[in-house]
């Protein structure tokens, strides 16, 4: 049971360095947590509001108190045992969520003091570079799924970055399965060969974030400026894919299944091309033929792997359908 | 704690071995619960790709995407068929209402890497690169389950790399330095494990480099 209990005037709750079980919220009088800043040192002093709790984190985790407890005037307060505590917050979330907030900012800012401490010496990478260094790295250890997943996210958050051009280009590399000459590539010489296709690559990735950012109508006219250009083969099937995504995405859906319908005709073999009969369906659904819907998604879940993600959407989709 | 989870079925997510469930450095704003499958936590330093941490079923990662879209501080990669429950920041008062246990789990998590980065942070500031490593060893102690007070003899799962990370020294001076204490007979080198002779010959040895500094 949770106890009420009274301190005079500069007694303490606890020391800094007990093991101690005990959570406690403050009903009336001052009481101050007294401890040393961990970087300067400095002796510091945090006075606890009434209705305020404390002593959670080291209750809670099992270990010595990191701080003192010294009443400053008269004070009663409540003390909990760490299961009574959990059965408060399980039936008050809002308590809780305030003390997730509190901790997760106590858990940054010792994470910035310890990236602090390591950065003399260790050079420590900005976000961007950082994430491209992945990539380059997982296709130069052949692990080209990685890779893949790597310089595509790279290219989604940096798509005019300063690595871009050349992500997209070891992109092509993954993607294809070779493993590219890191060596030159890094030295920074000859890159003819591969001059014409980045750019494509590169408005390319362009569309596809500007579509991540549901800006459908200038993803469309991004990806229809790239089988205008009509350049690159490949990149020309991708942005057809993309084009009826938009569409959809646009809720302009007969477009969007003559789109596909087409597609599928000229690419038998798309590498998206379950993908694009489900959007079809998708596309039936919202235009209540229910029955042509239907069909989509069992061709769907006829053609697709049972543990692609798309293969769940069609079974919720066929359900859904089913259900109507 | 048993949880029913099925209400948040529609929250799930299905990896296959060897694929990146986020990555080093992207701007983060999911976190996850493993259902069923193990992730492993991995990190490239140096060209080289370690394992931090390999999780199991019922455990959460990416967590600290709840209040901010920091970069990831490391990749999580599935190591097996990987089901998860992902949430963001705006279906987290959903989960924290229906299933408020997870959010005293979060709670739990947060003082734990409070602490584990407080300890760390601790061993960064000694300024003897010998302090550091003896002080590794100790922080590694203090993790393991109780132990036999009259033992002195402690055993640790770890390698000459993983002590210089925690210790923040270079590899190589690391291993000269673990070197030296092997020529001492403080401690054994294996190649899967570190044998430390006689811990509290550590814990003086620290504390003695930390009160001269603190002196200083």
């Amino acid at each position: 049971m949770p106890k009420s209990v009274s301190y005079k005037t500069n007694s303490i709750v606890y020391f800094k360095g007990d093991i101690n079980e005990k959570i406690y919220i403050l009903n009336n009088g001052r009481v101050s947590l007294n401890y040393n800043d961990i970087e300067t040192g400095q002796e510091m002093h945090d006075l606890i509001k009434t209705g305020e709790f404390f002593g959670v984190k080291s209750a809670m985790g099992k270990y010595p108190r990191e701080e003192t407890a010294v009443v400053l005037q008269d004070s009663s307060m409540i003390a909990f045992s760490v299961s009574e505590f959990e059965q408060i917050v399980l039936q008050n979330t809002r308590i809780m969520i305030k003390m997730l907030k509190v901790f997760s900012n106590q858990l940054r800012r010792i994470h910035k003091q310890v990236r602090n401490l390591l950065r003399s010496g260790v050079d420590v990478s900005d976000p961007e570079t950082g994430l491209f260094n992945i990539g380059e790295y997982y296709l130069k250890v052949r692990k080209g799924k990685q890779a893949i997943y790597a310089l595509r996210r790279y290219l989604t958050y940096y798509p005019s970055g300063k690595y871009a051009s050349e992500a997209s280009r070891l992109l092509e590399s993954a993607e294809s399965g070779s493993v590219p000459n890191l060596a030159v590539s890094s030295a920074g010489s000859s890159r003819q060969s591969g001059a014409d296709l980045s750019e494509i690559a590169k408005s390319y990735y362009n569309a596809v974030s500007l579509f991540s950012q549901e800006k459908f109508k200038e993803a469309l006219s991004g990806f229809q400026k790239i089988i205008e250009d009509g350049v690159d083969g490949e990149y020309e099937a991708k942005a057809r894919y993309e084009i009826g995504r938009c569409q959809f995405n646009l809720q302009k859906y007969e477009l969007c299944i003559k789109h596909f319908t087409s597609l599928i005709q000229k690419y038998p073999k798309h590498p998206d091309l379950i993908d694009s009969l489900f959007y079809v369906g998708k596309s039936y659904e919202e235009m209540g033929t229910i029955d042509k819907a239907a069909g989509f998604f069992k061709k769907v879940i006829a053609m697709a792997k049972d543990e692609a993600p798309i293969m769940r959407k069609a079974k919720k989709a066929l359900k859904g359908v089913e259900d109507k | 704690m048993a949880l029913d989870l099925s209400m948040f079925n529609r929250f799930a997510v299905n990896f296959q071995p060897g694929d990146i469930i986020f990555c080093e450095y992207e701007p983060g704003d999911n976190f996850y619960l493993i259902q069923s499958g193990r992730v492993q936590i991995v990190k490239i330093i140096d060209d080289l790709e370690k394992i931090i941490d390999i999780l199991q079923p019922g455990e959460i990662f990416g967590e600290m995407a709840i209040l901010e879209e920091a970069p990831r501080s490391a990749s999580a990669v599935a190591l097996d068929n990987v089901k998860a429950l992902e949430f963001n920041r705006e279906n987290f008062e959903i989960l924290m209402k229906g299933t408020p246990q997870i959010a005293l789990k979060l709670l739990k998590l947060f003082t734990k890497r409070i602490y584990d980065q407080k300890r760390r942070f601790l061993i960064l500031t000694l300024d003897d690169p010998q302090a550091k490593i003896a002080d590794v060893f100790l922080m590694l102690s203090e993790a393991q389950p109780i132990h036999d007070e009259s033992v002195n003899e402690r055993v640790f799962m770890t390698t000459v790399e993983d002590i210089a990370h925690w210790a923040g020294v270079s590899p190589v001076e690391s291993k000269r330095i673990l070197n030296q204490f092997a020529s001492q007979r403080r401690l054994e080198i294996f190649p899967d494990k570190i044998v430390v002779q006689n811990i509290n010959d550590f814990a003086r040895f620290v504390s003695s480099k930390r009160r001269s500094q603190v002196s200083e």
